[in-house]
């Protein structure tokens, strides 16, 4: 009796196994992209939370101090109402565009007379470089002499110095950012009314609705998902907007308008406090990947 | 470490940790000059900006500049590459005034090659931190009265004692040089004179039937008269740092300040309060122009040559800024007479200084000596708005046959004291108290109505905030 092995005819027909073979190629392709990534987001983003850890200058780094800064954010009045500003800002600034793109976007999807030149024309608040807008603004309702005021006096009124007063100026400052923002929503909410099929209305019509119906019962709907990323995007900008409160008030009168970029601004440069500034800075960017991831979800979810 | 009492810790001069961030600057100006070269497709120039260029020029001028200094050294003279870094200090002219000023430099030493560049007022403390932090700054620079005490308990700063010790101490005005001292050493060099004063508009006095006031108690009912339907008595810039500096003219006018003699922070102190009580009155009278919490310089400008205001608390050279006619108008009040009988306004020195970082300090130092000496054009022919630190300057035609600047420099800049008031010399929380904001809101606050205790408080709880207050 031989003592060798008889193999099993069933292993003999297994295929051979062969070892998984790492294929390189797809990450070197992703690398300059990665590479990228790190240097433009990552590292600004992480030497910013280095920045926060620390009771710094721009020139020195100071000592570690741990999470002080953060902590010590919220004992600060000027940052509580930065805070404060920013919020009312943003939702001011928000709802007042969204409504005001969404009239006109309403109005430029009939059929009126010089549509085409219309929807160039309401674009140009968009366009406009923010440093001209701005201080064009600013030069209109500054003072007594300025364009608001000569109509206003015009019709026997006394003049309002718009920059003057906190209340005013916050008016103001969400004005301006409205009248610069409403294009954006404007242009999105008309591309979006020209998808919706007019056969919907036809047979709303036929049912028997009125326009009010028409508008509640299609058009919102339909707008609802788009006018969602509008909010957080318009959002976003708003808290991280600069160039409005700064051009306008320089954050005044009395930090009346000053939000949490121009404190961030103010701490880093001005006071050249480094590790207050990144604090501020790195708080608002945590509240706004609030809104970002939200928008993240949504945009998931629709796809 | 007490920054009233005039010392800092040698931790404090002596920076532990600053390789990271400095590498972090310098690394991020340098791709930031190599994206500018990519993006202009040109070679930079000296005046190309602050970054890829100045950094190849400080580079040249290092590796030249240490073969050509030591042969300089040998004969007995200063050489080398010198940058010079000058803020707009007036219109258009000055700009080109200063570099002619500049090449008269080269022309007188042709061993030193002075190169000039102009950085405007607006982004100052970006430019100048961010060059610093990677070192692209200059070797010389003008800059407003703090910024060498800004940059120098980081260690940015030259000390220039050994300049200072070659002047004559009666060229410069009183008190000037002395006020550029902190811990012992001299950090920068007075070449200009800034200051608050007080110009009215004569045809407005005149129609009011109003006496140029000479003391706080003529000054308000002045004001009173002064106001009616539009037009109001006085005018600030709320929106601008002249608000808080014309404010605090009238403090010093009352023998207040920020500090007391001793240094310590005292910004309750009676004579403070009296004053800007005074002008909060004038608010709740109606006489201050309703918009001044948000005017910006130009506006306030504005409501001046429009005659909606008769006096402003401005710079020199404010008659200039209004049309030719209405410049026969704009007269120059006398320095008032305070309540307690004091006289005084608010004064800035503005610094010329010197950066550690510079590859060539015997040439720089040269070029600090020349350019504080023989600076008089910038002034004739660029029209600079400040008033010159140097009498021997102050002397000239120029400033003795202008009727505004002759009285500013004769009654008006013996009475100056700088914002450290009544503390003397300079030291870094001054850097932060002209820069931070709080005064402005202090002003802003004021301006609105707010009360005057409650304004100061609020500023003091600032100051004492601020990093750079010790004790």
């Amino acid at each position: 009796m031989s003592t060798r092995a008889i193999p099993s005819p069933s292993r003999e027909l297994r295929p051979p196994k062969r070892s998984p073979r790492f294929d390189s190629f797809p990450f070197i392709l992703l690398l300059p992209s990665a590479l990228l990534i790190t240097l433009i987001n990552i590292y600004p983003f992480a030497t910013g939370f280095y920045y926060s850890l620390q009771d710094g200058t721009l020139l020195q780094s100071g000592a570690f101090v741990g999470l002080a800064n953060f902590v010590q954010l919220f004992s600060m009045p000027d940052f509580l109402h930065a805070l404060w500003f920013s919020m009312l800002f943003a939702v001011f600034s928000v709802f007042g565009s969204w409504v005001l793109g969404l009239l006109l976007a309403l109005l430029l999807n009939q059929e009126i007379p010089a549509r085409g030149f219309f929807r160039v024309a309401l674009l140009l608040p968009w366009i406009i470089p923010s440093i001209v807008s701005i201080v064009s603004w600013r030069w209109m309702i500054s003072d007594q002499s300025g364009l608001v005021n000569v109509m206003l006096q015009a019709f026997g009124l006394k003049p309002i110095y718009f920059l003057s007063t906190g209340r005013w100026a916050t008016f103001s400052v969400i004005v301006v950012k409205i009248w610069r923002s409403f294009p954006f929503m404007l242009l999105s909410l008309l591309a979006a009314l020209q998808t919706i099929n007019r056969e919907s209305y036809e047979a709303a019509g036929i049912d028997g609705s009125g326009s009010w119906q028409a508008f509640r019962y299609i058009t919102l709907p339909h707008l609802l998902p788009i006018s969602f990323v509008l909010w957080i995007l318009m959002t976003i900008w708003s808290v991280n907007d600069f160039e409005t409160p700064w051009l306008l008030t320089q954050g005044g009168p009395s930090n009346a308008t000053e939000n949490l970029s121009v404190l961030a601004y103010r701490y880093t440069f001005l006071l050249n406090n480094v590790g207050i500034g990144a604090a501020i800075s790195f708080f608002t960017m945590l509240l706004l990947m609030v809104f970002a991831i939200v928008l993240l979800r949504r945009q998931r979810e629709t796809t | 470490m007490s920054t009233q009492d005039g010392k800092i810790d040698g931790e404090t001069l002596q920076p532990e940790r600053k390789v990271s961030r400095r590498k972090f600057l310098r690394v991020t100006g340098g791709a930031a000059g190599a994206a500018l070269l990519v993006a202009c497709g040109a070679a930079p120039t000296t005046s190309s900006g602050a970054t890829g260029g100045q950094a190849t020029t400080s580079a040249a001028g290092a590796s030249g500049g240490a073969t050509a200094a030591a042969a300089g050294a040998a004969a007995g003279g200063s050489s080398g590459d010198v940058q010079f870094w000058d803020m707009v200090w007036g219109p258009n002219a000055y700009i080109d005034t200063a570099k002619k000023v500049v090449d008269q430099f080269n022309q007188a030493n042709p061993k030193i090659k002075a190169s000039y560049q102009s950085n405007p007022w607006s982004s100052w403390p970006q430019v100048f931190t961010t060059a610093v932090g990677s070192g692209t700054a200059p070797d010389v620079s003008t800059g407003g009265g703090y910024q060498a005490i800004q940059f120098y308990p980081q260690g940015a700063i030259l000390e220039i004692d050994d300049v200072v010790a070659t002047f004559k101490p009666d060229d410069f005005l009183p008190g000037q040089v002395e006020a550029m001292k902190f811990n012992g050493h001299y950090v920068a060099l007075p070449w200009g004179i800034d200051i608050r004063i007080p110009f009215y508009r004569k045809d407005m006095f005149d129609k009011a039937g109003v006496k140029p006031p000479t003391t706080w108690d003529e000054l308000r009912p002045a004001l009173k008269k002064l106001t009616s339907g539009n037009q109001y008595g006085i005018a600030f810039p709320g929106n601008d740092n002249a608000a808080w500096q014309g404010m605090w003219g009238f403090v010093i006018n009352n023998g207040g300040g920020l500090f007391s003699k001793e240094g310590k922070l005292d910004v309750m102190n009676d004579r403070t309060v009296e004053a800007l009580t005074f002008i909060s009155n004038l608010v709740k009278d109606g006489v201050v122009h309703p918009g001044s919490a948000g005017f910006s310089g130009d506006d306030m400008m504005k409501a001046f040559s429009s005659a909606t205001t008769a006096m402003v608390m401005f710079v020199p050279g404010t008659e200039e800024r209004v049309t030719p006619e209405t410049k026969q108008n704009v007269q120059l009040l006398a320095p008032m007479t305070g309540p307690h009988g004091d006289k005084g306004t608010l004064l800035f020195a503005n610094n010329l200084m010197l950066y550690k970082q510079t590859k060539n300090p015997d040439a720089t130092k040269a070029f600090l000596k020349w350019w504080s000496a023989n600076s008089l054009p910038i002034w004739t022919e660029g029209k600079a708005g400040n008033l010159p630190a140097r009498t021997s300057i102050a002397k000239d035609p120029y400033f003795q046959n202008n009727v505004y600047l002759k009285r500013i420099l004769d009654e008006w800049v013996p009475i100056g004291k700088l914002t450290g008031a009544n503390a003397s010399g300079t030291f870094p929380v001054l850097a932060d108290i002209d820069m931070g904001g709080a005064m402005k809101t202090m002003a802003s606050d004021i301006l609105q109505g707010q009360d005057v205790k409650a304004a100061l408080q609020k500023l003091e709880a600032a100051i004492k905030g601020y990093k750079t207050f010790k004790g």
